[in-house]
Parts: C-alpha cells; sequence; structure tokens
C-alpha cells in the first residue's frame, strides 16, 4: 500500500529530525507538533462532520490544566498524568458534546464558543485551585513509570510528542475510514438522508465531539507539561480560531492536512514574529487568500499538483458537489 | 439610604450597558437575518467606529460630528469588504466560509488599527454638555448613560419603524425569509445584502463611538464585545431584530448586576444565562429552530 510507505517515510524523518538540527529548534519542532496535534483534533469535527466548532480551545485548556493539577498535585508519572487528563477532558466533554450537538451551524460554534469561555470565566471564579489569572506555574514531568526518565530531556519529550501525533494519527484515520466514519460523512454530506437511513446522527455528533475533546486535550497535556505552565489564555476564543485557521489552510477532511497547517503556522509565526512584528497581518491575508481561493487548502493543493488521484476517498466528490452549488 | 433609589441608579445602569450591546448585536442579528453570516469581524468593526469617532472629536471639537461620520465612514469600510470579499462566497453551499472570511478580516483590521493609530488607548472623555450628574431620588446618576440610554432607546425605535414602515424595510424582511423568491420578483437580492452590511457596520461604528468616552478606544475593545454581541443575538434568536433588543437588555442586566453582586462570577453568568436559554429554546427566545 502506498500510504503506508508514505507514513513510513515520513515517522522516519520525522525520527530522525532532532539529530539533524540544534537543539533550541527542537522547542519550536515540539511546539509544531503538538498545534498539529490539536488542529488535526478539530478536523474531526469540522473536516468531517462540518460542525464548525469555534470553542476547541476548551478541550485544550481541560488537557492542560488537568495535566498542571494533577501533575502539581499527585506524585504521578508523567504519561499516566497526561493519560488521566485526557480521560478528565473525556469526562467534561459528554455534558459538552450532549448540549451542543443539539444544534448544528452556527449554533454549534456559538454554543462550544459558550463553553471554552465558560471554561476561562471559571478559571477567575476558582482563583484557589486554578491560579487565577497567573495560572498554574511550574508543572514538573515526573518520571517513571518502571522509573523511565527519557521524556524528561526536550529531544526525549519530542519523541513522545512525535509517538503521541503519530498515534493519534492512525487511530483517527482509522476511525474515519471505518463505517463509523462512513455515517460522519453522511452527516457531513446530507444529514436528513442520513436520519432517514435509520442512523441516529445525534449519537454519531456526540461521540465524535467526544473524540475531537480527547485528542485536543491530550495536545493540550503535552503542550502543559512541556511549557511547564497553564495559563487562562488556553481556553481563550482566540486560541480557537486559531486552530480553527490552521485546519481550514492546512486543508480540512485530510487529518494530514490541518497537521501541516498547525505545523506550517508554528514555523511561519516563528520565522515572522522575528523579522516583523507584523505577523498578524500576514497570518490573517494568508488565511483570507486560502479562504477566498483555495478552500482545500495546503494538503489539497499538494495532492492536486502532485498527484493524479488524490489519497483521500471524499475529497474529490465533495470538490464537484461545491463546484456544483457555486 | 433610599432603596428605591439604588435600585432604579442599578437599573438605569444597565440599560445604559444594554444601550451600547444593542447597536452592536442589532446590526449582528439584521446581518445573520439577511445574509446568513456570522460577522466575526464586528467587534473590530465596533473598534474601528470607537477609533474614528475618538480622531473626528480630536480634529473638529465636535462630539455630534463624530456620531455622524464615524458611522459613515465604517459603514463604507463594510459596504467595500463586502463589496471585495464575501460577494464572491455566496454561492459556496459551506456556510463555514463566512465564518472563516470575518474572522479572518478581523485579524487584519485590529492589525490595520494598530499601526494607523498605534497600541496606546486613546481617549476623548466625555464632552462637556453631557458631563453633569443628575440626581433621581437622591441617587447620583452620570448624564451621559441616560444620554446613552435615549439614544438606544430611539435607535431601536428608528430602526424598528424603518423595518416595518418602509419599503427597504419591507425588502430586508422578505429578504431574510425568503431570498430567492424576492430575486424573483425582480428584486436585487444583492444590493440589499451590500445595504444592510453596511448598515450593521454603520450600527456597530456608532456603538463605537458611544463607548468610547466610557472605556477609551483601546486595541482589544472588540474582541470581547463581539462575543458579548454573539451571546445576546444567539439568546435573542438569531436574524429576530427584537430578538436583539431583548437580548441586549437581558445581558446589560446580568452584566451590570453581576458585576456588582457576584464579582467573582460575573463573566460567567452570560453564558449561564445563554445555555439555559438554548437548552430550553435551541433558536433562542424568538429565533425559529432549524
Amino acid at each position: 500500500m502506498n500510504w503506508k510507505v508514505n507514513f513510513a517515510v515520513t515517522a522516519g524523518a520525522c525520527v530522525l529530525l532532532p539529530f539533524m538540527v540544534p537543539q533550541y529548534s527542537l522547542t519550536i519542532l515540539i511546539e509544531a507538533l503538538i498545534f498539529g496535534l490539536f488542529a488535526m483534533s478539530l478536523d474531526l469535527l469540522v473536516g468531517y462532520c462540518r460542525l464548525y466548532s469555534f470553542g476547541h480551545a476548551a478541550a485544550y485548556g481541560l488537557g492542560a490544566y488537568s495535566t498542571a493539577l494533577i501533575l502539581t498535585q499527585l506524585q504521578l508519572p508523567l504519561p499516566i498524568g497526561i493519560m488521566l487528563a485526557v480521560l478528565v477532558t473525556i469526562l467534561a466533554a459528554i455534558p459538552i458534546a450532549w448540549i451542543c450537538t443539539r444544534s448544528t451551524g452556527v449554533s454549534f460554534a456559538m454554543l462550544t464558543l459558550a463553553f471554552a469561555q465558560l471554561g476561562y470565566a471559571m478559571l477567575f471564579r476558582f482563583r484557589d485551585v486554578t491560579g487565577g489569572s497567573d495560572g498554574i506555574v511550574g508543572i514538573p514531568r515526573p518520571s517513571g513509570p518502571l522509573g523511565i526518565t527519557w521524556f524528561q530531556g526536550k529531544t526525549g519529550y519530542y519523541y513522545l510528542v512525535l509517538g503521541c501525533l503519530l498515534g493519534s494519527y492512525l487511530l483517527c484515520r482509522a476511525i474515519v475510514r471505518s463505517p463509523f466514519g462512513a455515517v460522519l460523512a453522511g452527516i457531513r454530506e446530507n444529514e436528513a438522508k442520513t436520519i432517514a437511513l435509520g442512523y441516529n446522527t445525534r449519537f454519531y455528533k456526540i461521540a465524535t465531539v467526544v473524540l475531537a475533546y480527547a485528542f485536543g486535550g491530550l495536545a493540550g497535556a503535552l503542550y502543559a507539561a512541556f511549557a511547564g505552565f497553564a495559563s487562562p489564555e488556553l481556553f481563550f476564543w482566540l486560541v480557537s480560531g486559531r486552530v480553527l485557521i490552521m485546519v481550514v489552510v492546512g486543508g480540512a477532511g485530510t487529518l494530514i492536512g490541518p497537521i501541516l497547517g498547525g505545523v506550517f503556522f508554528v514555523f511561519l509565526e516563528h520565522e515572522l514574529s522575528q523579522v516583523t512584528d507584523l505577523w498578524p497581518l500576514i497570518f490573517g491575508s494568508i488565511f483570507i487568500a486560502f479562504v477566498m481561493f483555495a478552500p482545500e487548502g495546503i494538503w489539497g493543493i499538494l495532492t492536486s499538483r502532485f498527484n493524479a488521484k488524490p489519497e483521500v476517498p471524499n475529497s474529490t466528490d465533495r470538490k464537484e458537489t461545491s463546484d456544483a452549488a457555486a | 439610604m433610599n432603596f428605591l433609589g439604588f435600585i432604579l441608579a442599578q437599573c438605569l445602569s444597565a440599560l445604559s450597558q444594554a444601550a451600547i450591546l444593542f447597536f452592536i448585536a442589532c446590526g449582528l442579528t439584521l446581518i445573520f437575518g439577511i445574509m446568513r453570516i456570522v460577522n466575526f469581524a464586528h467587534g473590530v468593526i465596533f473598534m474601528l467606529g470607537a477609533y474614528v469617532g475618538v480622531t473626528t472629536v480630536a480634529v473638529t471639537g465636535s462630539f455630534l460630528l463624530s456620531l455622524i461620520i464615524a458611522p459613515i465612514v465604517v459603514g463604507a469600510v463594510g459596504i467595500a469588504f463586502e463589496q471585495i470579499f464575501l460577494r464572491h462566497l455566496y454561492g459556496r453551499r459551506d456556510g463555514g466560509a463566512y465564518l472563516l472570511l470575518t474572522f479572518g478580516l478581523a485579524i487584519v483590521l485590529s492589525e490595520l488599527i494598530r499601526i494607523i493609530w498605534g497600541a496606546q488607548p486613546l481617549s476623548s472623555g466625555i464632552p462637556d454638555f453631557l458631563r453633569g450628574i443628575v440626581v433621581i431620588l437622591d441617587q447620583p446618576f452620570p448624564l451621559y448613560r441616560l444620554f446613552l440610554i435615549a439614544l438606544g432607546l430611539a435607535a431601536a425605535i428608528a430602526i424598528w419603524q424603518f423595518l416595518e414602515r418602509t419599503r427597504s424595510g419591507l425588502l430586508i424582511r422578505a429578504v431574510s425569509q425568503n431570498s430567492e423568491m424576492v430575486h424573483a420578483l425582480g428584486t436585487d437580492v444583492d444590493l440589499v445584502r451590500t445595504g444592510v452590511f453596511g448598515l450593521g457596520c454603520a450600527m456597530a461604528a456608532l456603538g463605537g463611538v458611544l463607548a468610547a468616552p466610557l472605556v477609551t478606544a483601546f486595541l482589544g475593545m472588540g474582541t470581547t464585545v463581539v462575543i458579548d454581541a454573539f451571546v445576546i443575538v444567539i439568546i435573542g434568536g438569531m436574524g429576530s431584530f427584537l430578538g436583539s433588543l431583548i437580548g441586549s437588555i437581558l445581558v446589560g442586566f446580568v452584566q451590570v448586576l453581576g458585576a456588582y453582586y457576584f464579582q467573582d462570577l460575573a463573566l460567567a453568568f452570560m453564558y449561564f444565562l445563554m445555555l439555559i436559554v438554548l437548552v430550553i429554546r435551541p433558536g433562542g427566545l424568538l429565533g425559529k429552530e432549524d
């Protein structure tokens, strides 16, 4: 299979990367991979169910704050702390998903936004636990289990993040290609018809929101343990907007595209912010250009250039339908 | 202490807050009703209005003039944006594209404002003739806030009459109900859309001019306000003019009373209100369920 070769080559290149770049670039690399993971988690909603979440920062913030609290309060090994944080995110996501999926379209976007902002507000309410506007600082990366310490260093942490990203990608890829994923595509293309076929679409949507939160929470957890702090800004709607930009610019509905989008923007931001303080302007302009002229995103451009047949089965017929509608 | 006077002062304070929110929310809801667009740039448009207003006051020295110039300038910016960008997306099936495009515009516009006006907050101060204090039932109350309530009320009545009594208002209502039918009957629907987008932006700009003396014009004043406006529009029902009025008043009260009695929870109250409304009525108070 072609994609397996591609995947192995890409993964191999990522594994070798720390040996080729200086240590300080690793920080950017790790951040890029974390944002790639975060963007990919949102793609499950945007690209596969056409549910535009404008509050995905809630997942990121939940993951980050849970990790921060677990690692600072309980003496647990880092991987277990991260897993617990993901579990907390999932538990919190269930009621959120239940309420948000009552509506679709714009209302869905606004509801998810409301939950993220509610989380933001709650951080200031429970100042004793969350540290209010200071956030939580000094998050350790405890060793273990079995005395493993390799992820405490920067290179080791890079591999931890890379492993999480690759694993999550494979998992998401399997999900969207399963019968479950086929129902999601049905919801995206024509929800009424999918309901008529006898599927309880609400259930599928709830499950997908929870899944997206789980992976988003993982990204947040990895970020908190890496940066060593969690601040209220993680919950703020600008984060949600940023990650949505990454998904769209990367190419929604492809999983790989949003990862590229996340990596692309972290690098772009890093490089541009060193040269000019106008980078948000450039950032916004690039984004507008993509929405206007290349709605299929970076990955869409790449695949149509170098590959006669795109790897993702749905992307071609989706384009046709949107062209027909236009 | 005069308890009744205290209550009244609180209510007036909430209403003046509601007046500013109404200017933003009403434009937002009109634009949504006509174009099915959630204008994420509305907060930045509001901010642009504040900056243009402050500059007008600085140049001409007239606050009343800024109330006229800022909406015209910002309305023109809105129309230009609609013509250059939004118009090309009308055919696209994907409603999310608007959300993304206006979000991109919000980023670009707020950067442009930073480049033009700088990062320092600008203040025009309350104009002299509105600077006084009025004593109501032994409670001092700023005249400027009464002015806001009066203006908000006047705007609400004017727009209501405009929508109900004029031919343009009729067209706007018709387009929001069934744009294809209006188009088939020979009306230039695109022109209505452009007009409403400009009008909505002008309204937000007016809100910005009015808010500037209270909070100064600063970068980021649009970031929180746009979310408040979204909450209002969602509570009232998307596309419903009356809903935006009711939503503004509700949120105005929740914000002012929440800040006074429950400081820690003030931020959260608004979202609680929205969640409760949506769980009971998913389409908002006066909205249609879709």
